[in-house]
C-alpha cells in the first residue's frame, strides 16, 4: 500500500505542478504586483494601496463597471431566459429535436475569434446584412450603426454572448426538462392543469436546481470571456464597451500602466472568486463526487 | 387532439425549429459566403446575397506571399504553427491526463478528493486576469515569442479537465478487470494499459477533441505572448482583419473559414464523443 501511495503522487504529479506553475502561481504573482508600485514595468517597492487608488480614480473606471454589470448580469440573464425557451422546445419528442439538439452546439465550439469576425460582418453599419434588412422592410429609415452608437454597442455584445454561450445552457436545461417524471405531468393533467401550468407548478420546480447551477456557471463563463468584445469593439467607441476584461487587457499590453492592471485583475479574480464560492456552496451535496468545467 | 390541430401543432414546431436552425447556422453561413465574393460584390448596396461565380480568388491570395491584404502574413506558416500547437499539447495533455485520472479512478492516497476538487476549481480562474502574470512569468522563463512555451501553457490550463474526464470513465470500469489481470500476474502498471486503457479509449478520445478545439481556438494568450511572424497562430492572423478598416470582408470570409474548418471537422465527426464530455461535465439535477 505505501508502494501505491508513492505511486498515485508519482502519477498526479504533472497535472498538480503543472497548475501551481500557471495557474495558482500567476494568480498570486498578480496580487502581489497590485500592491507593488510599479513604473513602466520597473517594480519600485511593495505595500501600497496606491494602484487601487488610481485605479478608483482612472475617469474610465466607473464606466468599466457599469458596462461590466451590463455584460454579466444582462448577458448571464438573456442566456438563461434564451436557454430555457430553446431547452423547453428541444426537449419535445421528435427526430427534428434530436437534430437541433446536436446542430445547436455549433456556436458554442467555434473559436471566438470566428464568432467575433462573423457578427462584425452581419452588424456592419454600412454593409451588414442585418442594417440592410432593417432598412429594406421598412422597419428603420437609415442604416443603424450597431457598433458605433456608445448606448447600443455593449447590448449589441450581450446579443452575440447569448448566441455563442446559450446553446450548452439549452442543452444542460433540455436534458434537466427530459428528466422531469412523467407521472407528475400526468397526474397535473388530470387534475386538468394547462401547458403553462403544468411547466409552471411542475416542470420549473423539477429544475429548480439545474436552473440555478446553470445561472452561476454561465456568469462563471462570461466574467472569463475576453476575446469576443476584444475582437468585436475593443472597448470602443470611446470606452463604450470597455469591460474589466478589456480594460484589464489594454492597461496592460497597450499603456503598460501594470499597477491599475493588476489591481483591476484581483477586482476581477475577487469576482470570480466570489461566483465560484456561490457555486460550490450550491453543489455542496454532490460536489464530493461532481465536478464542472 | 383532432387532426386539424394536430396539423397546426406540427406546421407551428416546424416552424420553431427552422428558426432555430437559422439562428444558428446563419451567422457563419454568410461569413463563409462572404470567402467567395468579389469585391464589387461585397461593396454594393445592397450586397449581393449569391455570388456570380464561386471565386476562389480570396483563398489564393491568402495563400500568396505577395499579397498585400493578408499583411505579409504567410498562411501556411500560420496553420502550421497552429497544428503544431494543438496536436503537440493534445498529446501531452491526454498522456498526463491519462496517468493522473488513473491515479484519481484507482488508488487510494490522502488528499485525493481534495486535489481534484482544487484542480477543477483552479479551471475556473481563467480570464484576463491572468493574462499580465502569465506574461511576466513567460518573460521571466525567456518562453515568450516560442510555440513552446504556448504548448506548455495550454496544456497546463487544458490537464485538470482531461485529468477529471478520463477519471470519470475509468471509475465506470469494474475493478474486477484489473484484479484478475493482477492475479495471473501482471503488473500494475501492465494491467493499466492492456485492460483499462482499451475501455477508457472513448473518454480518451473526448478529452483529446476538446484539448485541441481549444487550444486550436485560443486567442488571448496568443496574442500576448508571440510577437514575430514565424510563431503566430491563426487566430492571431483572422484577428489581425481587424486593424484593416476596409470592406474587404472576402478575405476575413476565407481567413475565417479556414479557422473554423478543423473545429467544424472534429465538431461534425465526433459528435458522440463530444457530447459525452459536455454533460458529463455539466449540471446534474
Amino acid at each position: 500500500m505505501q508502494n501505491d501511495r508513492l505511486l498515485a503522487y508519482f502519477m498526479i504529479l504533472p497535472v498538480v505542478a503543472a497548475v501551481l506553475a500557471f495557474v495558482v502561481g500567476p494568480t498570486y504573482n498578480v496580487g502581489t504586483l497590485s500592491l507593488t508600485q510599479v513604473v513602466m514595468g520597473q517594480e519600485r517597492g511593495f505595500g501600497t494601496l496606491g494602484n487601487f487608488r488610481a485605479l478608483i480614480n482612472d475617469p474610465v473606471f466607473l464606466l468599466v463597471m457599469k458596462n461590466t454589470a451590463i455584460w454579466i448580469v444582462g448577458g448571464t440573464l438573456a442566456c438563461v431566459s434564451v436557454g430555457l425557451a430553446v431547452g423547453t422546445f428541444l426537449a419535445i419528442d421528435s427526430k427534428m429535436t434530436t437534430g437541433l439538439r446536436a446542430l445547436i452546439l455549433l456556436p458554442w465550439v467555434l473559436p471566438d475569434v470566428v464568432t467575433a469576425m462573423a457578427w462584425k460582418w452581419m452588424l456592419h453599419g454600412q454593409v451588414g446584412i442585418i442594417g440592410q434588412t432593417l432598412t429594406s422592410t421598412g422597419l428603420t429609415d437609415e442604416p443603424i450603426s450597431f457598433m458605433g452608437d456608445p448606448d447600443l454597442v455593449m447590448w449589441m455584445l450581450v446579443v452575440v454572448l447569448v448566441w455563442r454561450k446559450m446553446p450548452l445552457v439549452a442543452l444542460i436545461l433540455c436534458a434537466a426538462i427530459r428528466s422531469v417524471p412523467d407521472e407528475q405531468l400526468e397526474a397535473a393533467r388530470m387534475d386538468g392543469a394547462t401547458a403553462f401550468e403544468r411547466f409552471r407548478f411542475v416542470v420549473i420546480p423539477n429544475i429548480a436546481f439545474s436552473l440555478t447551477a446553470v445561472t452561476v456557471i454561465s456568469m462563471i463563463w462570461i466574467t472569463a470571456e475576453f476575446a469576443l468584445p476584444w475582437i468585436m469593439t475593443g472597448g470602443g467607441p470611446a470606452n463604450a464597451s470597455q469591460i474589466m476584461a478589456t480594460y484589464i487587457y489594454q492597461q496592460s499590453f497597450e499603456f503598460f500602466n501594470w499597477g491599475v492592471a493588476s489591481a483591476m485583475s484581483v477586482v476581477n479574480l475577487v469576482m470570480l472568486a466570489s461566483i465560484v464560492g456561490l457555486y460550490l456552496y450550491i453543489n455542496r451535496r454532490s460536489w464530493a463526487s461532481e465536478g464542472t468545467r | 387532439m383532432n387532426e386539424t390541430s394536430r396539423t397546426w401543432y406540427w406546421t407551428g414546431l416546424s416552424l420553431i425549429g427552422l428558426v432555430i436552425a437559422l439562428y444558428v447556422l446563419f451567422p457563419i453561413f454568410w461569413l463563409f459566403l462572404a470567402s467567395f465574393k468579389t469585391q464589387s460584390e461585397l461593396a454594393s448596396l445592397p450586397v449581393a446575397f449569391w455570388p456570380e461565380s464561386l471565386t476562389l480568388d480570396a483563398y489564393k491570395a491568402l495563400f500568396s506571399p505577395t499579397h498585400q491584404k493578408g499583411q505579409l502574413l504567410d498562411w501556411p506558416q500560420l496553420i502550421g504553427n497552429s497544428f503544431f500547437i494543438a496536436i503537440t499539447s493534445t498529446i501531452l495533455v491526454v498522456f498526463f491526463g491519462t496517468l493522473a485520472g488513473y491515479a484519481f479512478a484507482r488508488l487510494n492516497f490522502p488528499g485525493r478528493d481534495l486535489i481534484l476538487g482544487g484542480l477543477l476549481i483552479s479551471r475556473m480562474f481563467q480570464g484576463a486576469a491572468l493574462l499580465l502574470p502569465t506574461y511576466r512569468l513567460m518573460n521571466a522563463l525567456g518562453l515568450q515569442d516560442s510555440l513552446i512555451g504556448l504548448v506548455l501553457l495550454y496544456s497546463a490550463f487544458g490537464l485538470p479537465f482531461a485529468t477529471w474526464i478520463i477519471a470519470s470513465s475509468l471509475r465506470e470500469i469494474p475493478r474486477e478487470l484489473e484484479e484478475s489481470a493482477m492475479m495471473d500476474g501482471a503488473s500494475r502498471l501492465q494491467s493499466m494499459v492492456m485492460v483499462v486503457l482499451p475501455l477508457a479509449t472513448p473518454a480518451l478520445i473526448t478529452a483529446a477533441m476538446w484539448h485541441f478545439v481549444g487550444a486550436w481556438s485560443e486567442f488571448a494568450f496568443a496574442s500576448i505572448l508571440l510577437e514575430s511572424n514565424d510563431t503566430k497562430t491563426v487566430t492571431i492572423g483572422l484577428a489581425s482583419f481587424v486593424e484593416l478598416f476596409t470592406l474587404e470582408f472576402q478575405f476575413v470570409g476565407a481567413a475565417a473559414t479556414i479557422v473554423a474548418l478543423p473545429i467544424m471537422l472534429i465538431f461534425f465527426f465526433g459528435q458522440r464523443y463530444f457530447t459525452r464530455g459536455l454533460l458529463a461535465g455539466a449540471v446534474k439535477g
